[in-house]
């Protein structure tokens, strides 16, 4: 007797527990099998989603002065940080996709029919994950963020009637602020995951299966005299019967079906993850005007509709009708209605084919033409190009631990513990002369140098990133700053004290008219 | 036949059950993957001190017998952030300059310098240690801590570090 038989296996599927009915259910086997396994993909996809969800939470802080650093943290200098977000991020558009093929699976096996809670379930699922990838998309408080949370906010101010009461609701403010990441945070992680979890946990643990093609094999194998065990095999089941040794379907288990499928898919991803990182940009102070922001893959469908559509009506196609979408969707099941029968004599199926393929028709192509425009118009492909640049120059700059302060900016305790000595635009301090004019000119007014011009620092302040702690940092290391040579490092040719006092002037001087 | 039927059986078991070890490996593939990933991502950061000296005061200006309290700021960084952290030390312009940390040594409150009863002594337990930093009495088992320093350009400058509390031996953290 070798080990694995005193094991017995048989019985270990019997005790399989009840609740997951819903990943081991079905008996049939052949290639149909092979397809009703997105359930298990669609649950392998939200473990991840909840876990690496969780882990990032340990280091990511939801305010606007800290988001982007503890997610640039998480990228640049947390052990497999940067593969942990990777999941997360393309997670959450495989689970968008994986929901879609579920929905379309459960619909073919006409769940709307028959096992009614199950297609709301998964219908409500699949708007709940969109839910949660548009909220999360402004977390990591980049440029990308930042315009995508724009875009959003321009969306629900036109709606009609309700318009700016709900903008500044998703808002919390009249303007973005960080009231507005906030608000996103707690939609992202507390709202959208306990509503996910409510319906997941519903589905798996309360709700009885109905089990719509409860051939169970497992029970005609142990059952073989039941009368469903001599006919109910379908076609493609080469089972054993009772003392006999015929061969049989290698992998005969739904459960085992689901966990392989879900695994090959976690594979996939996995290692997708591992060479393609999530996207991350500089801070969204670093905004500029000209860039030109784009949604995740899973929302590149809607973003390019609303090119097509005047104004005032993208609000509507971006709002309303995705809701309009999923609520037909949802309240299938009891689209049963005579008056629908008289036009067609399966309504529900009717409907339903429409919406689904017109669906998947519509996000295909408009997904498709979305990257094919950004191809061909040669100045959306330049400026995405710089953008690509500008994020991949971010991605290469060390990380820089922020100063905690109590104040902020220019009256950080680094410039209070030492009061700085009050210069005039005039009167520069000695280490400036000495190290800095032949390039920045003798008041910060800039110079050339044959064919090289240098900047002034003329109001140099009001631009983000330069408070007199920045400013340090810049002489300290200005690559960290995105700053080129000839633009040298001062860390070790002048004194923290002088660093202080240069800072200190620079951030003085005003632009002259 | 009797043979033929046994050992069929057995073929069927056997690939029966690697077929079911299947799905636990791949479950645990997963988990092993993730779990790995998490410990490393969880493990926590050294919390730096920076390895840099702090100016504690001018030589030139320090003279007599009795401690001179002094604050540092010192640079730490903990992961993301870098804070500028207050700490109290005392200088003993009698035992050459040597700067003590003015944290006790039994769980971690500031001592002060009695000036009274020439020493320093915990307001929380009660822990006395002479003007050297030596322990005198109470619940600490050893005297204040000493911090590096230096002599340059005329300034005494001082490296901060943090000791684990409540041990004979001295043990610096980080």
């Amino acid at each position: 007797m070798s080990a694995a038989e005193k094991i017995d296996f048989g019985d270990l599927k019997l005790a399989r527990p009840k609740p997951f009915a819903e990943v081991s259910d079905g008996g049939v086997t052949g290639w149909r099998c092979w397809v009703w396994t997105t359930t298990g993909i669609v649950l392998m996809l939200l473990v991840v989603q909840f876990i690496t969800g969780l882990l990032l939470a340990f280091y990511y802080v939801p305010a606007a002065d800290h988001a982007h650093t503890t997610v640039s943290f998480i990228e640049k200098v947390l052990p497999a940080g940067s593969w942990i977000r990777a999941l997360h991020h393309h997670g959450s558009q495989w689970l968008a996709l994986f929901l879609f093929l579920h929905l379309a699976e459960l619909f073919w096996r006409g769940a709307y029919r028959t096992q009614i809670a199950r297609w709301v379930a998964a219908v409500v699922l699949l708007a709940l994950v969109m839910a949660a990838g548009a909220t999360g998309y402004s977390l990591p408080w980049d440029v990308r963020a930042f315009f995508s949370t724009r875009v959003a906010e321009g969306i629900v101010n036109g709606l009609p009637l309700v318009g700016s009461g709900a903008r500044e609701w998703l808002l919390g403010s009249s303007e973005i602020s960080t009231l507005t990441l906030s608000r996103f945070f707690a939609l992202h992680v507390l709202v959208t995951p306990l509503l996910i979890l409510l319906f997941v946990g519903w589905q798996l643990f309360v709700r009885k299966s109905a089990r719509p093609c409860a051939v169970a094999e497992d029970h005609f194998e142990d059952n073989p005299d039941s009368p469903g065990g001599q006919t109910g095999r379908l076609a493609g089941v080469v089972s054993t019967a009772k003392n006999t040794s015929r061969p049989r379907a290698l992998v005969s288990n739904q459960l085992t079906r689901n966990l392989l499928m879900a695994a090959v898919v976690f594979l996939l991803l996995a290692l997708y993850a591992h060479k393609y990182p999530a996207p991350l940009g500089p801070a969204a102070v670093n905004a500029t005007a000209d860039y030109v922001p784009r949604p995740g893959a899973q929302f590149v469908w809607l973003y390019q509709t609303l090119k097509y559509v005047p104004g005032a009506l993208g609000s509507l196609v971006g709002v309303v009708l995705p809701g309009l979408v999923v609520l037909t969707l949802a309240v299938l099941p009891w689209l049963d209605r005579t008056p629908l029968k008289r036009i067609t004599n399966e309504p529900r199926r009717n409907i339903g084919a429409a919406i689904l393929s017109f669906l998947a028709l519509f996000v295909v192509t408009m997904t498709v033409v979305s990257y094919a425009s950004d191809r061909r118009d040669p100045r959306a492909r330049q400026q995405l190009a710089r953008q690509a640049a500008e994020e991949a120059a971010f991605r290469r700059e060390r990380f820089v631990p922020t100063l905690l302060t109590e104040d902020n900016g220019a009256t950080g305790p680094a410039a209070v513990a030492s009061p700085a000595p009050s210069f005039s635009a005039n009167n520069p301090p000695a280490a400036y002369t000495k190290l800095c004019t032949t390039c920045h000119g003798e008041h910060g007014e800039g110079a050339r140098q044959g064919p090289l011009r240098f900047p002034p620092l003329l109001g140099v302040s009001e631009k983000p990133r330069r408070s007199v702690l920045d400013i340090i940092g810049i002489l300290n290391d200005p690559t960290a700053y995105g700053l080129d040579p000839p633009m040298k490092s001062f860390a070790t040719k002048l004194t923290d004290e002088e660093k202080r006092e240069i800072a200190n002037w620079v951030v003085t001087l005003k632009k002259t008219n | 036949m009797q043979d033929n039927k046994g050992s069929g059986m057995k073929t069927d078991r056997s690939r029966r059950t690697f077929v079911l070890l299947l799905p636990f490996a791949a479950i645990g593939g997963m988990l092993a993957t993730v779990a790995s990933a998490a410990f490393r991502f969880l493990r926590p950061v050294v919390s730096a001190s920076s390895e840099k000296w702090v100016d504690v005061a001018p030589v030139a200006g320090l003279s007599g017998n009795k401690p001179v309290a002094r604050k540092i700021v010192a640079d730490q960084v903990a992961g993301w952030a870098r804070s500028l952290a207050e700490h109290s030390v005392y200088i003993l312009p009698g035992k050459n300059n040597q700067v003590l940390s003015a944290v006790c040594p039994h769980e971690g409150c500031e001592v002060s310098w009695r000036e009274d009863k020439n020493v320093f002594s915990c307001p929380c337990h009660d822990s006395d240690f002479a003007a050297d930093g030596q322990r005198i009495s109470g619940p600490a088992r050893r005297g204040l801590d000493p911090l590096p320093s230096r002599v340059a350009n005329g300034k005494l400058q001082v490296r901060y570090q943090s000791f684990v509390n409540n041990t004979q031996e001295r043990i610096a953290r980080g």
